[in-house]
C-alpha cells in the first residue's frame, strides 16, 4: 500500500470512529420481540449480502460476518447501509403498523499489503429500539382511575470491530477481530391518569451498556469454483449502567457458523449458511439459522435473491420464535466501478407466542472504493 | 445524463424513507412487555405533619386592606371606622389659575364615599348606617372604646343600599343618595349625603371629621368596604360657602381622603375568640397563621414521583359568618424556617389554595392539593419543607378556622399522597 493509501485509511478510519461516537440510530430492524430480554440480534451484513438471505455474509468483505472474507478487500472499500422498515405486528385480533429508518451498518477495509488487510467498521449487535403502551386502572381514593402506561426504549447495542485477514496462500486464507460492543438505549416509562386531578409522571434514564468479544475464520478453497469459510464468535458478558451503578451483567453467546458458496461461472454464485448462536447463555433460547442466495450477473448491475430462516432468542413460551426472509436486491456501480450503489428489498415473517410480525424493508447501500 | 437522473431518484428514495418514525404500539402483557412495570402507589402519611403551631397578629386592623363591618347576632360586632384629612379653614375661590383663597364661613352639605368590596347578596335590604366619632381614632381604639359613640340616638342616619340601587338612575334625588355598581369587579361605590348638621363645620378643627359605618340586614350581614391601604379608602366632598372679595359668598367643593382608617369589633360568642391554643388558626382577626413541618420520608423525598398530594386538616373549630365570607385557605412554602417568621416563598409553585365555605362544621375535613409543593421539594431539596397555613387575601374577613394539630393523634392533619415507583431502568 502506498503512502497516499495508508493516510487515506487513517483518515477513513478516524472518521468511521467519530461517525460511531454520534448519537447515530444503529438499530438494525426494530421488533415486539426486542421488548423481552435482551433484544433483537443485528445483522452484520452488507446490502449485497442481505439481499442473498445472508448467505453472501461469511464471503462478502464489506460485511463483518467472518473477518476472513477481508482477504478479499483488494482496495481500499467503505461501505454503509440505511434502512427503512414497514412493520405489522397482529397478536389477539389486534394489528398495528410501524415503521422505522436505520442505519444498521458501516465498515471500511484496505489492504495494508497484497496479502494483508484490515478492516473495522460498526453493526447492531442489538436492537433495543421499543415502545409499548398499555391501558388499565387502580384503585385511588376509593374510585377506579383509567391510566395508560408509556414504557419504551430507544437504542441500541454496537459492536464495533477491528479486525484482520491474511491470505496465507492461493486456497487457505484466516481472519481474526476483535469486537468492543457499546452502545446506550434512553429509556422512558410514562404513566398518564384519565384524572386529571392525578399529575401524569414521566420517568427517564439511559442506560449504557458494554461488553467485548473475538471473533476468528477461516476460508478454504479445495477447487476454483468453491469455497468454504468457518467462522466462530465468542462474546465474554453484555454489561448494563445506570450512571455509575450496574444494573444487570449477562453472559453473551458463542457464534458458530459455516458457509459454502459455489461458482459456476464468472457470473453466478450461489451460497449456503448455517450459524448457531448460544442465546441460552444469556437467558434466551439458542439459535441456529440458515441462508440461502444467489448473485448472477458479473456486470455493473447484478441481481441477487436469497432466502433465509431460523429463530430468534427471545420471546415468551417455552420455544424460540422463528423467523422467515425473503430478499431480492440490485446493484449498480458508477465512476468505473468506484461507487457502488446496492438497493434491495426484504420481507420477513416472525413468529412466536401468539405474535406475527410482518415487515417490508427497503435496503439502500452505498460502497465507495477511492 | 441517465446517472444525474439515477442519482437524483436515489437521494429522493433515501430522503423519502429516511427519518420516519412509529414505533409505539399496543402492550400485550405480560409476553410482550418489559419485565418492569410501572407502579403506583396510594398511601395516607398519618405522622407526616410534625412540630406545629399558631401565631396571631400578621395583619392588625389598621392595616388591613378591607374595613370589616358585620352584625352576626351572638357572634361578631364589627364596625369600620374612618377619620378624614380636615378640609381646611380656606378654600380657592379664584377662577382661572387665580389662586385667591378664601375662609369657610359656612357648609351647605357633604358626600361621604365609601365602596363595598365584598357583600353577601342575599342578604335583603343591605343598610349601612353612620355614626358621628371622636376624632381622637387610632389603632389603639377598641369596640369597647368607642361604646359611648355606637347609641341608636348618635347615628347620623342610614342609607338602603338595595333601595336606593333600585330607583331610577340609582339615584335618590329626595336623599341626595346614590348607589354604582361596577359590574366588572362587583364593587358597590355608595355615596351618602350628610348635611351640614350631621357633621357641622369646625373651624377649630379645621374641618375634621370621623365617621363609624355599621352594617345591617334583613338577615345576617357581613360586608368588606374598601381601605386605603388597597387604594379604594373612604372620601369625604364638602359643598361650603367661601368667603369672597367680589361677592359676599361662594359655593365650593373640596374632596379629602383618609387620614386613618381601621374597624372595630366585639365577639359575642366566647367560641370565636382569638386566643390560641393548641390548635391551628387560621385567619381571623387580628390574622393567624399556622406553621406546619413536614418529616417527609427520604422515599417521598428522592425516589418517586408524585402524582397527586392532599393535605387532609380536621376542623377543630369552625368559621362564623354568612356564605360570603367564605374565603381562601393557602397553603405557603417558606423560604426558611423562622417559625412565625418565616418569610414566604414567591414561587406560585409553592402555594396551595382551597376555598373553605361558610357552614363546614367541626370535624369536617378541608384538603388542599399540594403535589406542586412536593414536587418542590424533591427538585429543591434544601428547601424547608415548611407550610404556613394562611387567608388569602390576609385581614378581609372576620372568620377564622381552627385544625386538629398533630398532638391529636387520631385527628392530626395527613398527608394523602399518590405517587409512582422509581422504575427499574436497566432491567431486560
Amino acid at each position: 500500500m502506498s503512502r497516499t493509501g495508508r493516510r487515506l485509511v487513517a483518515r477513513l478510519v478516524a472518521a468511521l470512529f467519530l461517525s460511531v461516537s454520534l448519537t447515530v440510530r444503529l438499530a438494525a430492524q426494530d421488533s415486539q420481540f426486542s421488548v423481552r430480554g435482551l433484544g433483537v440480534p443485528g445483522r452484520w451484513e452488507s446490502v449485497r449480502a442481505r439481499t442473498t438471505g445472508g448467505a453472501f455474509g461469511p464471503f462478502d468483505p464489506r460485511s463483518s460476518v467472518a473477518d476472513v472474507s477481508l482477504a478479499d478487500a483488494l482496495q481500499l472499500t467503505a461501505t454503509a447501509v440505511e434502512a427503512t422498515t414497514y412493520r405489522r405486528a397482529e397478536i389477539g385480533g389486534s394489528r398495528d403498523d410501524l415503521r422505522s429508518s436505520r442505519f444498521p451498518f458501516m465498515s471500511l477495509a484496505g489492504p495494508l499489503s497484497r496479502r494483508f488487510v484490515v478492516g473495522g467498521g460498526f453493526a447492531t449487535y442489538l436492537d433495543r429500539t421499543y415502545s409499548i403502551v398499555t391501558r388499565d386502572s387502580q384503585m385511588l381514593r376509593g374510585a377506579y382511575a383509567p391510566y395508560t402506561d408509556r414504557v419504551g426504549s430507544d437504542g441500541a447495542v454496537a459492536d464495533l470491530r477491528v479486525a484482520a485477514a491474511a491470505r496465507l496462500g492461493s486456497w487457505i486464507a484466516i481472519g481474526a477481530g476483535a469486537h468492543v460492543l457499546s452502545g446506550s438505549s434512553r429509556q422512558t416509562a410514562q404513566r398518564i391518569y384519565d384524572d386529571t386531578t392525578f399529575l401524569g409522571t414521566t420517568q427517564t434514564a439511559v442506560v449504557r451498556y458494554d461488553g467485548f468479544g473475538i471473533s476468528g475464520s477461516v476460508a478454504l478453497d479445495p477447487v476454483r469454483s468453491v469455497r468454504i469459510v468457518g467462522y466462530a464468535r465468542s462474546d465474554n458478558r453484555l454489561r448494563a449502567r445506570l450512571g455509575d451503578t450496574e444494573t444487570d451483567r449477562v453472559d453473551l453467546p458463542t457464534t458458530l457458523g459455516a458457509a459454502l458458496r459455489w461458482s459456476p461461472s464468472p457470473s453466478a454464485r450461489v451460497a449456503g449458511t448455517v450459524a448457531w448462536r448460544s442465546w441460552s447463555d444469556a437467558g434466551g433460547f439458542n439459535t441456529t439459522s440458515w441462508s440461502a442466495g444467489a448473485e448472477v450477473g458479473a456486470g455493473p448491475t447484478p441481481f441477487r435473491l436469497g432466502v433465509r430462516g431460523g429463530q430468534l432468542p427471545f420471546g415468551p413460551g417455552t420455544a424460540a420464535p422463528t423467523e422467515f426472509g425473503v430478499t431480492l436486491g440490485t446493484g449498480k456501480s458508477f465512476s468505473g466501478n468506484r461507487a457502488l450503489v446496492d438497493l434491495g428489498l426484504e420481507r420477513l415473517v416472525r413468529k412466536g407466542g401468539g405474535l406475527t410480525e410482518t415487515a417490508w424493508t427497503v435496503l439502500v447501500g452505498l460502497t465507495i472504493r477511492p | 445524463m441517465r446517472r444525474a437522473a439515477l442519482a437524483a431518484a436515489l437521494t429522493a428514495l433515501t430522503a423519502a424513507t429516511a427519518c420516519t418514525e412509529d414505533v409505539t404500539a399496543p402492550g400485550h402483557c405480560p409476553d410482550f412487555c418489559p419485565s418492569g412495570s410501572i407502579t403506583g402507589v396510594d398511601t395516607v402519611l398519618q405522622t407526616v405533619v410534625q412540630r406545629d403551631s399558631a401565631f396571631r397578629g400578621f395583619v392588625r386592623p389598621h392595616e388591613a386592606r378591607s374595613l370589616l363591618a358585620a352584625t352576626l347576632p351572638g357572634v361578631i360586632d364589627g364596625r369600620a371606622i374612618v377619620l378624614l384629612v380636615p378640609v381646611g379653614q380656606r378654600l380657592v375661590v379664584g377662577t382661572g389659575g387665580d389662586t385667591t383663597t378664601g375662609a369657610i364661613v359656612g357648609v351647605d352639605s357633604l358626600r361621604l364615599t365609601v365602596t363595598i368590596t365584598r357583600r353577601d347578596t342575599s342578604a335583603h335590604n343591605l343598610t349601612l348606617v353612620y355614626y358621628r366619632l371622636p376624632l381622637d381614632l387610632d389603632s389603639t381604639k377598641t369596640f369597647a372604646d368607642l361604646a359611648g359613640a355606637w347609641t341608636t340616638a348618635d347615628s347620623l342616619r342610614s342609607l338602603n343600599v338595595d333601595s336606593v340601587y333600585a330607583l331610577a338612575g340609582h339615584v335618590d334625588l329626595l336623599r341626595g343618595d346614590s348607589v354604582f355598581v361596577d359590574t366588572l369587579t362587583n364593587r358597590v361605590t355608595v355615596i351618602a349625603k350628610l348635611d351640614s348638621a350631621m357633621a357641622p363645620y369646625v373651624v377649630a378643627d379645621s374641618g375634621k371629621a370621623a365617621f363609624g359605618i355599621r352594617v345591617v340586614a334583613d338577615s345576617r350581614a357581613s360586608i368588606a368596604l374598601g381601605s386605603v391601604e388597597a387604594g379604594l379608602g373612604p372620601l369625604l366632598t364638602w359643598f361650603a360657602e367661601a368667603d369672597s372679595v367680589a361677592k359676599d359668598t361662594v359655593p365650593r367643593s373640596s374632596t379629602v381622603g383618609v387620614r386613618f382608617d381601621s374597624f372595630v369589633f366585639d365577639l359575642l360568642s366566647p367560641s370565636v375568640d382569638t386566643t390560641l391554643d393548641s390548635t391551628l388558626a387560621v385567619g381571623g382577626m387580628p390574622v393567624a397563621r399556622s406553621i406546619m413541618r413536614f418529616a417527609l420520608p427520604r422515599l417521598i423525598r428522592d425516589s418517586v414521583q408524585i402524582s397527586r398530594a392532599t393535605l387532609v386538616l380536621v376542623t377543630a373549630r369552625p368559621p362564623e359568618g354568612v356564605p360570603a365570607d367564605s374565603f381562601t385557605l393557602s397553603a405557603h412554602g417558606v423560604l426558611a424556617d423562622f417559625s412565625a417568621k418565616s418569610p414566604l416563598s414567591p414561587d406560585p409553585s409553592r402555594v396551595a389554595t382551597t376555598r373553605v365555605h361558610i357552614g363546614i362544621a367541626r370535624g369536617d375535613t378541608v384538603r388542599i392539593e399540594m403535589a406542586d409543593i412536593l414536587r418542590s421539594w424533591q427538585v429543591d431539596t434544601l428547601a424547608p419543607t415548611t407550610l404556613a397555613l394562611r387567608q388569602v387575601p390576609e385581614g378581609t374577613e372576620f372568620p377564622e378556622i381552627r385544625f386538629e394539630p398533630s398532638t391529636n393523634v387520631a385527628l392530626a392533619p395527613a398527608l394523602h399522597v399518590t405517587y409512582v415507583k422509581r422504575f427499574p431502568f436497566g432491567k431486560p
